[in-house]
């Protein structure tokens, strides 16, 4: 759903080169390696924020609305409430509401409030995201990509700042997501160990090269 | 003495020495004015302005009044009550149009192909300050509120446009850019994630803005575009300073008046939610000293 072949990555010159990845349905990968090495950037290249240094990036099966997009800082509409920002996800979502849905805007809402009880914040809903605590703005992010329901996500750090039970709230949601969609997820995770615990392929950003990296394999 | 200190003295003493060369050639052959100045300035005050002429109060002879007040005839309040009226149509009308130009102006929300003309649009609007445009205006539509409207319209676009956009750039771009990556488009990442996030912001412009329209729109009816300042020059015009005085009274007290409700009002908007609200009298002191007063009755209160 998601392939890149000879793909370089960075802004003013490459800091990762000659990427070659498939993403398919289902898949879970992490992206490893050490801090200021381009693993953002190359989420960035695949989220279509900064166009691909070299090389070729198709998002084959991708359209407009299906790519989900959890920024390391969340990209929180800080000022707005819990819904409002859940709702973007409902609002930019590529997925048609069920036959016989008479107001598209009724099931919109409905979708909406589904992933902010989904995350535990319905108590939350009408707060501003400001006041929240790091846990639940991390949720409310998540919340927002429930909404929308992506065929492919692109995380940065998504399980940072949260505690062991929020982690598995937050993780197991995203999980159900990729199983019952046939969705993807990649996400960019610092802490290593984790990241072979829930992936279902882990690469490693090193000396300017994107290297697949085998379970139990020690740093 | 060190470096630093030493710099910063040469600098202070140039900068000093550059104003009273260029203050010099300003006033070449007129420094002998001063004499008697002080004498002047007595007579002015004694003779001309004080004690105000404050019939401008007091109901017109013509038309008849029919109001139940005779000061809701008088020059003053019809003067300043046009001058407010004015400034909140212009206000508005002026947000309007800068609310449509600043994201195409703001370098984070539009290709650079739009936002180049667009600052240059803004730049524009405001380089000609409102008494111009109100010169403008009156040629085109004649005397009266409407050029003044018009005038205040027109710059309130490019100076509202100008601190909108710059906010719009100042925002994170976190989410505008996690909004863009799931796909939707421009308008509705400004309606729903750029206007969001700016809202208090752009009320505190709004107001400052209405603020700033009432004060520059006393002086628009020097130029024949309605408004308290009509009064004014007619008053000028007689050499009726007394009258001219009470006026500038009148303008003094409302000014003071909005940017106290203004400032109160954009507390409320303030970003952070343990900053301490204003307190009315620190609108009549210097920001600092306001700061330090409004810290001290905080303190107090706690």
């Amino acid at each position: 759903m998601l392939s890149t072949r000879g793909l370089s990555v960075g802004y003013d010159h490459a800091l990762v080169s000659d990427i070659d990845l498939d993403v398919f349905p289902g898949d879970i990968i992490g992206i490893i390696g050490a801090s200021g090495i381009g693993k953002t950037t190359i989420l960035r290249t695949l989220a279509g924020l900064i166009p691909p240094f070299q090389g070729n990036l198709e998002h084959s099966l991708v359209k407009n609305g299906e790519l989900g997009y959890i920024p390391q800082r969340l990209g929180l509409v800080r000022h707005a409430s819990v819904e409002h920002n859940v709702a973007l996800g409902a609002r930019a979502t590529a997925r048609k509401p069920p036959e016989g849905t008479s107001s598209v805007r009724q099931w919109k809402a409905t979708v909406t409030h589904e992933a902010i009880k989904a995350m535990g914040l319905t108590e939350k809903t009408r707060e501003p995201v400001r006041r929240l605590s790091g846990g639940q703005q991390r949720r409310t992010a998540t919340a927002r990509t429930l909404a929308q329901r992506p065929r492919i996500i692109l995380a940065d750090e998504f399980l940072s700042e949260l505690d062991a039970e929020n982690v598995e709230m937050v993780f197991g949601a995203i999980h159900r997501l990729v199983k019952e969609d046939g969705s993807a997820l990649v996400v960019v995770e610092h802490n290593v160990e984790r990241a072979f615990r829930y992936c279902t392929r882990v690469l490693r950003v090193r000396d300017g090269r994107l290297h697949p990296v085998q379970g139990g394999e020690s740093e | 003495m060190n470096r630093g200190t030493l710099n910063i003295g040469l600098l202070t003493f140039g900068l000093l020495l550059l104003t009273v060369v260029v203050l010099n050639d300003l006033a070449v052959g007129q420094w002998s004015r001063f004499e008697g100045g002080w004498d002047n300035l007595r007579r002015l005050v004694t003779e001309s302005l004080w004690p105000p002429d404050w019939t401008v109060l007091k109901a017109r002879n013509y038309p008849v009044c029919e109001a139940a007040f005779g000061f809701m005839c008088s020059k003053a309040y019809l003067g300043m009550l046009e001058t407010l009226k004015m400034a909140f149509v212009g206000t508005v009308i002026g947000f309007l149009g800068a609310i449509v130009l600043a994201p195409l102006a703001a370098s984070n929300l539009a290709p650079s192909w739009v936002g180049g003309p667009a600052r240059l649009l803004l730049a524009g609007m405001r380089s000609l300050p409102s008494i111009i445009w109100a010169i403008l205006f009156v040629a085109i539509v004649g005397l009266g509120p409407l050029a003044g409207v018009l005038a205040m319209a027109f710059y309130t676009v490019g100076y509202l446009g100008k601190l909108q956009f710059e906010s719009f750039e100042g925002l994170a771009n976190g989410p505008i850019e996690a909004a863009r990556a799931m796909g939707m488009n421009r308008t509705e990442t400004f309606l729903f994630v750029v206007i969001p996030e700016s809202a208090n912001g752009l009320i505190s412009q709004l107001l400052f803005m209405f603020e700033y329209n009432v004060r520059h729109g006393s002086v628009l009816g020097l130029v024949g575009a309605g408004g308290i300042g009509y009064y004014l020059s007619y008053y000028l015009g007689f050499l009726l300073y007394d009258a001219v005085m009470a006026l500038i009274l009148v303008i003094f007290v409302v000014v003071v008046a909005i940017e106290a409700v203004s400032r109160r009002l954009r507390s409320f908007l303030s970003e952070s939610d343990d900053v301490p609200k204003a307190s009315w009298i620190s609108v009549l002191m210097s920001p600092d000293r306001a700061a330090a007063a409004d810290a001290t009755s905080t303190d107090a209160e706690v």
